[in-house]
């Protein structure tokens, strides 16, 4: 029988494109939400990238604009507008093609029913599934802090007095007003489209058409655009962390209980009086750590160190010595290296899903874990890439506290001027500490605070 | 009985989470596994091939289902507390079948589930109702007394997963049209600690409507009756209900899912209750009603059929992959026929489709919907890409793993016209040290691994393996692409991935899975109706 063999099939599922059409007035979290998408993707290993009108904007000449300029009769700005997204589709469909890009986001207002046909007709004549977004919002108190948040880090009023910048984001916002044609159930009821009204208070999902839809539209329904600070410790010096063990369900060291009891003080300088609430793992450093916080506490199974299964309780040296081919392995790829009989970083992801999102959904949240839990959970907020997440330095006896903001997250450090050892291994030794010839360059990152990118 | 925990009590006592364990000793290794066993208390009953375990007990102190992340002491997950999900919606609005999916999904992630289906106990029990039983309403005393009495029944049955047992979600599978009843639920529960969701299922579509009452009228109810009498009984009982409905408004203030024309919209208000509710919401964007069937083949043979190489197939795989083409074709072409009939009764089923997306001749015989379709479709702008790839009803769709003997077996597939997809989640587990090697061989070389495993065949992973827990959380994507499928759709790969699939459908437990075998000569088929789902085992002939 004569039959070609070996031969590849076509069409692939995986090839499913998608534009995430973001829609709806300034000052409604669109940005937010956009930011956050590509962060939760990326972290899941899915190319993601969001692509800002404004900043196409700015680029075209109109850096610092003033409401005039979103006038919709004003014809000399409206063609720098058009210029601004046309040109950010056209490196949005580059994208797509030369990184092979999954999920775009397009974020601008696309307020009028107009351009949003324009944006499907591009994305169908490219094969992309679009799916618009709406944030669409009428609590004025929701509305306000937003504007407030904005005007304070949004590139188009730095340097401007505040009081100026909100009254003419106000005129901005209500230009838009005058042209704004929000989804609507009976005249969009053909597109997939998602809708939150007041953030989550009720969301409006239409003609979902594949997986990866639904897995963003689910991340979505978990958040929210209220203030909020999340604060990040690793648990005290523990007595496993002083004889150089990993893993183990040990106690503190006598200055792990050092650092457990000043850590009220630390909190409540950082947070002042709000009110939030601890979640720590089941293990018993973190239980001890959190001990004398005058807040709720919770316990999350999920929060668990990473499981280093038959090399639990052993040194790194002992390791080498005893497993040296998982040693090598695990230096060459950490963050798909599995231990025999326990976890990887990547195994941690998946099991990190419901404190994603419900950390998402809550609001002042304090996190007592472990140097690998706060890696994945620190890579995903600061967009850390997966293959370096894994070598990120976590100091102990220092309180992070992380501020989400529309355009990143404002992170603040804050060391408890408590000793304590080491527990960072550099690839390629068994010893522990940083060594500055190997720093890659997000090792670092936490003792360089900044903004995320 | 065992009191409710307040919601305080629960959250400092870890629901979802184990307790702490006293350090005892001086041994500071990890006491709390991730699992703590793989029990599920059904292990005198591994032989049930064929039958859905979606209704059996969840109960046992150690259950741990497959899809599970990690067992907790409660045995509650995701610091959700306990929930009842409340069914709302007009006769033949698919409430069944919502409830029955809900159910088989939680379950999967761990969740102990269980679903609570007033019409199934009426009829289980056999009970004799007065017509008037069937309104929200009835009018007379008998009728209020039946209805009373039955459901006060499935109710207490109800709170004793709450309070009896370690339940952490009921699914209520009744009409519940009435704004009392519902405020009634919601009051009662919310007492105990226990949360209310209401998913209430609305059909605006007019052809879904007829089909499901189509549906209805061959429910068990009208057993022995003619067609026509069977959908005027079921039409009865439909508008003896209607002037009673009253759709779920904000006003109620209830936490509330609209799912209206089974997913084509879904309305989320007032959520409250965090991520397993979510997880639900974002499991019903992925639901269809199935009108096609799941098929699971193995691929055929190559010279050596080693994990090591990717060889192609030999000559008997060859002609073991067009033997399966032309059954699985067969097989779909005369459910089709028996189903629809087709507006072209050639039993061949040669009648050419119009060329769409670069298809060739299709094998398949259209059904009324290709037809449909096909006329609607002239302005493909309107289209969107995701329809062409299986999720309508009368699509076949081949998946295949990424391995060459795999993919090579669906090419007789293909020479018809059928979509053919390379899933990478299809990946076989990957067997680390023990590739390759037979049971007796893993015994003799690795005596001690094998004993570990034996120990719990589900979790364990041999070296540098996959455990098949590792192989199900990572093949979750699936799972639900699988759930999208509206038609018929044929998954050739390894055993050992079409066990976690089977298990998913067939809600086995993580004892049943690893012991599932899939031969080479037969050829599974899953059919789907609202209660259960139901497998056959089809024998692939040899020449």
């Amino acid at each position: 029988m004569e039959t070609k063999m070996g031969f590849y099939t076509v069409s692939n599922v995986e090839n499913m494109r998608i534009c995430v059409v973001m829609v709806g007035l300034p000052a409604r979290g669109k940005s937010f939400i956009s930011q956050k998408i590509v962060r939760y993707l990326s972290w899941l290993s899915i190319r993601a990238k969001c692509f800002n009108v404004g900043s196409y904007r700015r680029k075209a000449g109109a850096a610092h604009p003033s409401a005039d300029f979103f006038d919709s009769s004003n014809k000399e700005a409206l063609k720098v507008r058009q210029k601004a997204v046309t040109h950010a589709i056209e490196d949005m469909m580059k994208w797509y093609e030369e990184e092979n890009g999954v999920v775009a986001i397009l974020d601008a207002t696309n307020s009028t029913r107009e351009r949003r046909e324009w944006v499907l007709r591009l994305c169908r004549e490219n094969a992309i599934e679009p799916m618009f977004l709406e944030s669409w919002c009428d609590d004025q108190d929701m509305i306000l802090r937003n504007i407030s948040d904005v005007k304070t880090s949004s590139p188009d009023y730095e340097g401007m007095d505040p009081e100026a910048a909100t009254q003419d984001f106000l005129r901005r916002i209500s230009n838009y007003e005058k042209v704004y044609e929000p989804l609507d159930r009976d005249n969009d009821k053909d597109l997939t489209f998602v809708k939150l009204i007041n953030v989550a208070q009720e969301v409006i999902v239409n003609r979902i058409q594949s997986y990866l839809e639904s897995r963003v539209v689910f991340y979505v329904m978990n958040l929210h655009i209220r203030p909020r600070c999340i604060w990040l410790s690793r648990h005290g010096e523990s007595v496993y962390n002083v004889e150089k063990k990993i893993g183990g369900d040990s106690s503190l060291s006598a200055r792990g209980f050092q650092y457990a009891s000043k850590l009220p003080e630390i909190v409540r300088e950082s947070a002042g009086d709000v009110n939030l609430t601890v979640w720590t793992s089941t293990l018993c450093r973190t239980q001890q750590t959190a001990e004398s916080l005058p807040y709720k506490q919770l316990q999350w199974k999920a929060l668990d160190e990473l499981d280093a299964g038959v090399c639990d309780g052993m040194t790194y040296e002992e390791i080498e010595v005893k497993y040296p081919d998982d040693f090598k392995a695990r230096d060459d790829d950490k963050y798909e290296y599995r231990y025999p009989g326990g976890e990887s970083y990547r195994d941690v992801v998946i099991r990190l899903e419901p404190i994603i999102m419900e950390l998402e959904r809550q609001e002042n949240i304090l996190i007592v874990t472990h140097q690998a839990v706060l890696r994945c959970i620190y890579a995903y907020f600061m967009n850390v890439p997966q293959e370096e997440s894994p070598w990120m330095s976590i100091p102990l006896h220092t309180l992070i506290k992380l501020e989400p903001r529309a355009y990143g997250t404002e992170v603040t450090r804050i060391k408890a001027d408590i000793p304590a050892v080491s527990t960072y291994k550099e690839k390629g030794t068994s010893k522990l500490g940083e060594s500055s010839a190997y720093a890659t360059k997000y090792r670092n990152l936490l003792n360089e605070p900044s903004k995320s990118a | 009985m065992a009191a409710v925990l307040s919601d305080e009590e629960e959250l400092i006592n870890g629901l979802g989470s184990e307790m702490l364990m006293p350090p005892t000793g001086n041994h500071m290794a990890r006491t709390g596994k991730r699992w703590s066993g793989s029990g599920s208390g059904r292990v005198n009953d591994l032989k049930r091939p064929t039958s859905d375990g979606v209704h059996l007990s969840v109960e046992a102190e150690d259950y741990i289902s497959p899809g599970q992340l990690y067992s907790t002491e409660s045995g509650r997950l995701f610091h959700a507390g306990r929930i009842l999900i409340v069914l709302v919606g007009l006769p033949a609005t698919s409430k069944t079948l919502l409830s029955v999916a809900i159910t088989r999904y939680t379950r999967w992630l761990g969740v102990r589930t269980k679903s609570f289906h007033v019409s199934e106990y009426r009829r289980k029990q056999g009970l004799e109702v007065p017509d008037d039983y069937f309104s929200a309403l009835p009018a007379t005393k008998e009728g209020m007394e039946s209805r009373k009495k039955i459901f006060s029944t499935v109710f207490d049955e109800m709170l004793s997963i709450f309070l009896e047992t370690k339940g952490q979600l009921a699914v209520y599978d009744a009409l519940n049209i009435r704004r009392d009843e519902r405020k009634d639920l919601e009051a009662k529960f919310r007492a105990l600690n226990i949360k209310v969701l209401f998913i209430e299922s609305v059909m605006t579509d007019n052809d879904l409507v007829a089909r499901n009452i189509g549906m209805a009228a061959q429910s068990a109810d009208y057993k022995g009756l003619t067609k026509e009498k069977a959908r005027s009984a079921f039409m009865r009982r439909l508008l003896v209900n209607k002037p009673l409905y009253e759709e779920i408004s904000p006003e109620e203030n209830l936490s509330y899912v609209k799912y209206i024309n089974f997913g084509e919209r879904l309305i989320v208000n007032n959520n409250r209750y965090g991520y397993l509710i979510n997880k639900i919401v974002f499991f019903l964007m992925n639901l269809r009603d199935k009108k096609g069937c799941v098929y699971f083949a193995r691929c055929g043979t190559s010279d050596n059929d080693k994990y090591i190489d990717d060889e192609v197939l030999n000559s008997d795989g060859l002609r073991y992959s067009e033997i399966l083409a032309d059954l699985v074709l067969d097989r779909i072409n005369s459910r089709r026929l028996s189903r629809h009939g087709t507006p072209n009764s050639s039993a061949n089923g040669s009648t050419p489709v119009p060329d769409e997306m670069g298809k060739k001749e299709s094998s398949l015989i259209p059904t009324m919907a290709t037809l449909h379709r096909t006329a609607s479709r002239g302005n493909h702008k309107m289209r969107q890409v995701a329809d062409w790839d299986g999720a309508d009803e009368d699509s076949f769709v081949v998946w295949t793993a990424p391995r060459k003997r795999t993919y090579d077996t669906a090419k007789f597939f293909m020479d018809k016209g059928v979509v053919i997809r390379q899933r990478f989640q299809l990946q076989q587990l990957h067997p680390g040290l023990v590739a390759d090697l037979t049971e007796e061989q893993i015994k003799e070389k690795y005596p001690e691994e094998y004993g570990e495993y034996l120990k719990d065949k589900y979790h364990y992973r041999f070296p540098r393996a996959e455990s098949y827990h590792d192989l199900a959380v990572r093949m979750e994507p699936l799972l639900l692409e699988m759930e999208r499928m509206q038609g018929d759709i044929l998954i050739i790969g390894h055993e050992s991935t079409l066990k976690v699939l089977y298990g998913y459908l067939m809600a086995c437990t993580c004892e049943e899975l690893p012991s599932l075998s899939f031969p080479r000569d037969e050829l599974i088929e899953i059919s789907f109706s609202p209660f259960q789902n139901k497998a056959e085992r089809i024998p692939i002939p040899q020449d």
